[in-house]
């Protein structure tokens, strides 16, 4: 049985997806234009710079570094490890790796823009309690086995 | 096809004019650093661009052979496990910068997706299957192994609480 492809109704849809993206693109230039800016201007450096030491304090300070971080997984795992070398928590260590992958600061116009204010707002609200709680229970699961 | 798209707000023009501002200054203030932040956008527009094409294709193909019932069958208010399934996997497999996967889930919630779905896909993409070793050689298996386990409870649980609080579960149909 040979099954006919609706081109129509593909031309249809495909001018339907090129209308959409190109109502977004605006803001996904300027977000790729953050992007670009954060990259340059939150370095690694200045991530370290911030932490204090205290653990409490230090995992409020990991989850908000990681939220404003931008640029491949890898990073983070290398900030983290030198985070951890210099003495900073595992707790602190772990809401940083989260958030950097989680919560997007950047991102968050275009986020706002197709999903809407309100789901925007609790996603990524979500994801900052679950940021902190999950670092939590990582490191205690952690040490419950070791 | 979709009820919350195409868009019509100037919200991107404004940010897009905002941005080249911001970028302006940094410029006038300090040259090569407006230079490395222009070239690390361009880089970025790089590795985006293509898959953004793709992804135009994806929800063309999407809209012309799934029938929207279907996807509100399989991910909607009535889907139960099979969409957890569906959203929670989906984040683990899917690769790239989550950019380029808002149009498509953006599409897929004005076909009856639910918002729990998406929320859960979204977080569940923090497991990075590619970066894994590179985890694994910074923090050790069993660190790793924790935390992706987490990862993806947290996400499950982040899109039954996002469910309650939007109150925007979709009925099937």
């Amino acid at each position: 049985m040979r099954i006919k492809f609706p081109a129509s109704r593909f031309a249809a849809a495909l001018k339907h997806a090129v209308r959409l993206l190109l109502s977004i693109m605006p803001m996904i230039i300027a977000v790729i234009g953050l992007v670009g800016i954060f990259e340059v201007v939150v370095t690694p450096q200045m991530l370290k710079s911030l932490f204090s030491g205290s653990p409490l304090a230090d995992t409020l300070i990991g989850t908000a570094a990681g939220g404003l971080s931008v640029g491949q997984p890898f990073l983070s795992y290398i900030i983290g490890g030198e985070l951890l070398d210099d003495g900073i928590s595992l707790y602190a260590v772990t809401a940083f790796i989260l958030s950097f992958v989680t919560l997007g600061v950047v991102q968050l116009p275009l986020e706002a823009e197709l999903f809407g204010l309100r789901f925007t707002a609790v996603r990524n609200l979500l994801a900052l309690a679950f940021a902190l709680i999950i670092s939590v229970a990582t490191v205690a699961t952690l040490r419950l086995f070791s | 096809m979709t009820k919350n798209t195409p868009h019509k707000n100037r919200s991107g023009r404004i940010m897009l004019f905002l941005v080249a501002a911001i970028y302006l200054v940094i410029f006038y203030l300090d040259p090569s650093k407006g230079e490395k932040a222009l070239f690390a956008a361009a880089g970025t527009l790089k590795i985006i661009g293509p898959v953004l094409i793709l992804v135009l294709f994806l929800i063309a193909l999407m809209n012309t052979w799934i029938d929207p019932k279907s996807i509100a069958k399989h991910m909607g208010g009535e889907s139960g496990a099979k969409g957890w399934i569906i959203a929670l996997a989906g984040g683990v497999l899917t690769h790239g910068s989550s950019l380029v996967w808002y149009p498509l889930l953006a599409d897929l919630r004005g076909h009856s997706v639910k918002d729990g779905l998406i929320v859960a896909f979204f977080y569940a993409r923090a497991v990075k299957i590619p970066w894994l070793p590179v985890m694994v050689s910074y923090f050790g298996l069993p660190f790793t192994v924790i935390l992706s386990l987490y990862i993806v409870l947290g996400a499950w649980l982040q899109g039954m609480l996002a469910d309650k609080m939007l109150g925007r579960v979709k009925r099937e149909g």
